[in-house]
């Protein structure tokens, strides 16, 4: 490993295809363990701190969403989460034991509760969704079913 | 693993404010919603909730909040909440949560804000 610039550029370079790689079990918590990995190797990266927050919680709500949702909480079930780094982005994949998501909100349904005061569903896709510049929440596997990511460097999420 | 959240409520001339210590998650609606359901809500004017910095939310946490606040827009009260890092302030605005409650860098100018509206919108 070289020492990094101020951008954390030199060390990108010669990260190029860099993956890691963690186990969790479904547990809630575990979630933060995979958010805080995600964490330290986008700062090693030299990510800004923007997007190194916008991983992080992506991450967060893709494991939660497999651990809960995908394994539901089943003891022995695992998720997966892979980190690779490629071209100026971090590829992310988050594998649980599940069958997928059935359902993909296009927006959080946070008008409908605040009107019937139930809590709104779809707030971790959609944050996901908001936050990540590329993902797709549905590809099966032979074990299980992937939700991919993709977090750019240079990318930005603004309000709108 | 998980810590439960201490939530210390305190009543100032303009509103309540709820000082909520630590991250939030699943856990944090039932103490959140038990705090606010003991309120006096015929006195209550406006709500503050008030985070520490480095608190971390989660979309579970999130649920909580807009459950929380969606009452207190029932109950006609103004609310506000501060003690946001930057990110999740972006966040908060992405969910909806800028609609029920105004977001505030300090207590003072939140507090100031949910006086100020009350004096206007009565």
């Amino acid at each position: 490993m070289v020492e990094s610039n101020k951008d954390g550029s030199d060390m990108a370079v010669t990260q190029e295809g860099r993956s890691i790689e963690l186990v969790l079990p479904s547990e809630v918590g575990y979630e933060r363990v995979a958010m805080e990995g995600a964490g330290a190797f986008a700062r090693m990266l030299g990510f800004p701190s923007e997007r190194i927050e916008d991983l992080k919680t992506a991450v967060a709500e893709a494991c939660l969403n497999a651990l809960q949702h995908g394994n539901r909480n089943r003891p022995g079930a695992k998720v997966r989460v892979t980190l690779t780094f490629k071209e100026k982005a971090i590829s992310v994949r988050v594998m649980d034991e599940g069958e997928g998501i059935v359902e993909i909100p296009d927006l959080p349904e946070t008008e409908e509760a605040m009107i019937r005061l139930q809590p709104p569903r779809g707030l971790g896709m959609f944050l996901i969704r908001r936050l990540t510049d590329a993902v797709d929440f549905n590809e099966p596997t032979e074990k299980g079913h992937v939700v991919k990511m993709v977090i750019r460097r240079e990318g930005c999420t603004s309000l709108n | 693993m998980v810590k439960e959240n201490v939530i210390q409520v305190e009543d100032r001339e303009s509103a309540v404010i709820f000082h909520i210590q630590g991250d939030v998650t699943r856990i944090s609606e039932p103490p959140l919603k038990a705090a606010y359901d003991r309120l006096d809500h015929k006195k209550v004017k406006g709500l503050l909730l008030q985070f520490q910095e480095k608190a971390y939310f989660n979309s579970e946490g999130l649920k909580g909040i807009i459950i929380v606040l969606s009452e207190a827009r029932k109950h006609q009260q103004k609310a506000a909440v501060t003690g946001l890092s930057k990110h999740f302030k972006k966040i908060f605005q992405m969910v909806g949560i800028g609609k029920l409650a105004g977001v505030y860098d300090t207590q003072e100018e939140a507090l100031k804000s949910l006086k100020d509206r009350s004096k206007t919108e009565g």
